[in-house]
């Protein structure tokens, strides 16, 4: 007989960070349902920041337990019969996921001076209908905003942190579903929006096919879906190693499935083949989801992918491995090329900063190509320079405004006039934005170097990191691609920040060309003069160019709408951050090489 | 082979029948043209998925199979399907040129690969299955589900929490004008008489020997044409018929002449008035 079924062993303090996030997401649910609509944004906001901070410290205490101390080692990093495995690793990605989210949510959650935050006040809303108008006029809010966030962020940390194939796509699914249903949610450009979620949602959807198509195949093979398991239940590894796999020898089939699990996981990085999703997804979604996105999705992708990459290749034959490691060198190349490319002829920021993510998922993967502990350390350090860079970067923009400038106001540079409208995404629209925001154009700058790799920022040193991570894993030719990549990349970002820095802003141009063609006439001929007037439609020379541009019915100027606090902490934390970890990066690439002490 | 683990006839036969008939229905899933053929290929494939699981020793998921996939998710598919139209068909245009051909191939490759994967493997004779489901299939179900991989129901839950919200989020609008029902209706009416709304149905068009349309108005018991007897639309374009000349032409026809009545009293019919004389009241307006 069979004996009765006992309860598994269940460390509740070890879940406990995962379990705060996840259970502030649900009462994030209730709270929708019994608070008034006064007070809920504020609840909400409060529910979500308090579960971000806690779970930050409870990861912080679990860290000395879990990394322990000479001499004595950590405790076991398996939870509930190793469905959840919090390896110093995954503990340390984890960590970094909840940071950048606690920053992302701190730019989801400003509404700036303009009174509205990015998302739609009721996304079910058709977009252009007059319910859409009453809706804004009523002063409806989507707050459910914030338990999505929660789950998606419960959903990365379950990610990095499972030694099951299953439990990793339950995972997979928890993270992505609620970034699916965020990506519509856009205040403005809502068929965008709409139509970003509809794409994110399909190709996800193939994507997680293909995954558990990938996980069944695996499972053919070995007859188990852990990777390491335990002596009770042995994983992949464990089987492959003692020889009792129920297909030994049929490595063809264990690859398949690999390359199936890694096409799911590739997807979710963004990189070439899987990567046609993320310039539309970016684009459209509201941009504060856009930086949690893109820099916590990231670094949840990059963990399970070297967490499933590295554990089978230590178990499986080498030449099976050489194979892998063949894949992952192809698509790192491709990653970068397409990356740095593509994105240097873009013309739109948020694209911009799309093609500036593929790329960098390219360099991520020249790290994970070395295969060694260096990999694991570079791929960590990485996710953090990576992840401030690129949410300090979405909060800027969405700070970068249009606004309608009523007719007989003229360049709108000293009204309150006009209406704040969306973002000033076009790249023409960020020229001479030095002049206006100096400080907000620095961070953005000093983002955008980051990005480029530049010294004496955080990307300069991940950079180094990763390619260092390459050449000692004797692919030394794969970190000099790296190497020419990056100078390219460094040309579309340096064009920004010229554009920022140095090119007067679109206005400006057009006073001074009126201005040039003023003076023309003044001096010239009167043929001249007559031809400047009809073609410039202005009036007379004599009148001034300061009316120049009221000819105009109306128009639309970029402005720079101040931050109610929270984005502006966010943007300024993240710019520290990669000016600290540039400059001292010591004591964080120290935790990082705590953090692979112990990775099998 | 472990003894017990046999493969019956029945079963081998259950197999070869049914095993066609699905890939021939999986295949129509991608073929056929209407989405309602395409569902319904779908349902056979799953209820045969059912069939197999139970013939497997699996009745748990073979009722799961036909109870959610069945029963649930394809009666939302038919439910969407009949919101769009049974007739809907996708638009074929490729927007990207040669997307097609790039797909078939693509996945062609795909298939061949997998096939040949999966060909290579030589499967050793099973193993297992007494001891999986020595506690009968539920129950044995039950505890890997709850022992090993609680933590993963509990994530469904959480993932089931964040579908709900998700469609909360997309489709639900709330009520943001005030509901019309008939109490605020009969209410608006009531105030709006002082505009001169009338509480009533307007009165019909007027019924006359030679003419029935919309475009006469009636007499009211006075004799004197009711104008909003005749649609507002009619009334607007002029379209509205003289009931003086309606009345002329039918005295002409009847052979009395109508015209020394012209100056007849317009409230209605004299009381003293022969009818055979006169057969109808001109009610003329001056």
């Amino acid at each position: 007989m069979i004996p009765d079924f006992t309860a598994p062993l269940i460390d509740w303090a070890a879940l406990a960070p995962l379990l705060v996030v996840l259970g502030a997401g649900v009462v994030g649910v209730l709270v929708e349902a019994f608070v008034p609509d006064a007070v809920r944004r504020a609840t909400q906001i409060t529910l979500a920041l308090a579960a971000l901070a806690a779970t930050v410290v409870l990861i912080v205490l679990r860290w000395g337990l879990i990394v322990g101390s000479d001499g004595a080692p950590g405790v076991s990093d398996v939870l509930v019969g190793g469905t959840v495995m919090v390896t110093p690793f995954a503990l340390a990605l984890q960590g970094t996921i909840v940071v950048l989210a606690f920053l992302g949510a701190l730019v989801v959650a400003d509404r700036t001076s303009s009174g509205q935050d990015a998302f739609a006040p009721t996304a079910a809303a058709v977009p252009g209908t007059s319910y859409e108008d009453l809706a804004r006029r009523a002063g409806l809010q989507q707050t459910e905003v914030y338990p999505l966030l929660m789950f998606a962020t419960g959903g990365m940390m379950l990610f990095v942190a499972t030694d099951d194939l299953l439990m990793m796509f339950v995972a997979l699914e928890v993270l992505s579903l609620p970034l699916y249903v965020l990506c519509a949610t856009a205040r403005r450009r809502r068929l965008l929006s709409q139509e970003a979620a509809a794409k994110y949602f399909l190709l996800g959807a193939f994507a997680s096919a293909l995954f558990i198509f990938g996980v069944a195949l695996i499972y053919g093979f070995a007859g188990t879906v852990r990777l390491i398991g335990d002596e009770d239940k042995p994983g992949v590894i464990r089987r492959v190693l003692s020889g009792d796999a129920p297909l030994d020898g049929m490595t063809v089939l264990v690859v398949a499935g690999i390359l199936l699990v890694l096409v799911g996981l590739l997807f979710k990085l963004g990189a070439v083949p899987f990567h046609a999703w993320t310039p539309d997804v970016y684009a459209g979604a509201p941009t504060p989801i856009t930086g949690f996105m893109a820099a916590c999705t990231k670094v949840a992708a990059v963990g399970a992918l070297v967490k499933v990459l590295y554990t089978l290749v230590v178990g499986l034959p080498p030449e099976v491995g050489e194979q892998l490691r063949t894949v992952v060198i192809v698509v790192a190349i491709l990653t970068m090329a397409l990356g740095t490319v593509v994105g240097a002829v873009q013309t739109d920021i948020k694209r911009l900063l799309a093609y500036s993510s593929i790329a960098h998922a390219g360099f991520l993967l020249v790290a994970v190509a070395g295969i060694n502990l260096e990999s694991l350390r570079a791929v960590l350090f990485y996710m953090v320079a990576y992840g401030v860079a690129t949410v300090g970067a979405f909060g800027v923009v969405t700070l970068v405004r249009e606004r309608t400038v009523v007719p007989g106001r003229a360049d709108g540079a000293d009204g309150e006039d006009g209406v704040v409208l969306g973002e000033a995404t076009h790249l023409s629209q960020w020229a001479g934005l030095g002049r206006r925001a100096p400080w907000l154009t620095a961070a953005f700058a000093l983002f955008l170097l980051s990005m480029a790799g530049i010294p004496l920022t955080a990307g300069f040193v991940a950079k180094f990191g990763a390619f260092g991570a390459a050449v000692a894993g004797d692919l030394w030719w794969l970190a000099v691609v790296g190497v020419l990549a990056s100078v390219v990349a460094v040309f579309f970002y340096v064009r920004v920040i010229v554009l920022m820095m140095f090119t007067p802003p679109a206005e400006e141009q057009l006073l001074a060309g009126a201005e040039a063609r003023a003076q023309e006439a003044a001096t010239g001929t009167g043929d001249e003069a007559e031809a400047a007037e009809a073609s410039s439609g202005a009036e007379p020379a004599g009148g001034g160019v300061a009316t120049e541009t009221r000819t105009e019915v109306a128009r639309t100027v970029v402005t720079v709408v101040g931050s109610r606090g929270p984005a502006a902490v966010a943007i300024a934390v993240c710019a520290v951050a990669t000016l600290v970890l540039g400059v001292f990066p010591g004591p964080v690439l120290e935790l990082a090489g705590e953090a692979i002490k112990f990775v099998p | 082979m472990t003894p017990g683990l046999e493969v019956s006839g029945g079963e081998t036969m259950l197999f070869w029948v049914l095993a066609p008939l699905m890939v021939l229905a999986a295949l129509g899933l991608l073929f056929v043209r209407r989405a309602v053929h395409a569902a319904m290929c779908l349902v056979f494939v799953m209820i045969s998925l059912a069939i197999m699981y139970v013939a497997q020793e699996a009745p748990f998921l073979g009722v799961v199979q036909v109870v959610v996939y069945t029963g649930a998710v394809m009666m939302l598919f038919l439910f969407v399907l009949m919101l769009v139209g049974v007739d809907a068909s996708d638009s074929l245009t490729e927007t990207i040129k040669g997307q097609r051909w790039i797909g078939v191939l693509l996945g062609l490759g795909f298939a061949v690969v997998l096939t040949g994967v999966v060909a290579q493997a030589t499967f050793q004779s099973p193993v297992g299955l007494e001891s999986a489901n020595a506690v009968t299939n539920p129950v044995a179900l039950a505890r890997v589900l709850f022992g090993d991989y609680v933590l993963a129901m509990e994530a469904v839950g959480v993932l089931l929490v964040t579908a709900a919200t998700g469609a909360l989020v997309l489709t639900h609008r709330r009520q943001l004008t005030t509901r019309r029902t008939q109490r605020t209706t009969a209410d608006a009416r009531v105030r709006a008489l002082t505009e001169g709304v009338s509480l009533t149905p307007l009165p019909a068009p007027g019924v006359y020997a030679q003419n029935n349309a919309m475009d006469t108005p009636a007499l009211d018991p006075a004799g004197r044409p009711v104008p909003e007897s005749v649609p507002r639309v009619l009334r607007i374009r002029g379209q509205e018929r003289s009931v003086t000349a309606l009345l002329d032409a039918e005295a002409a026809i009847v052979g009395t002449d109508t015209s020394g009545d012209a100056v007849g009293p317009p409230a209605g019919l004299p009381a003293g008035q022969d009818p055979d004389s006169t057969p109808t009241l001109p009610a003329r307006e001056a």
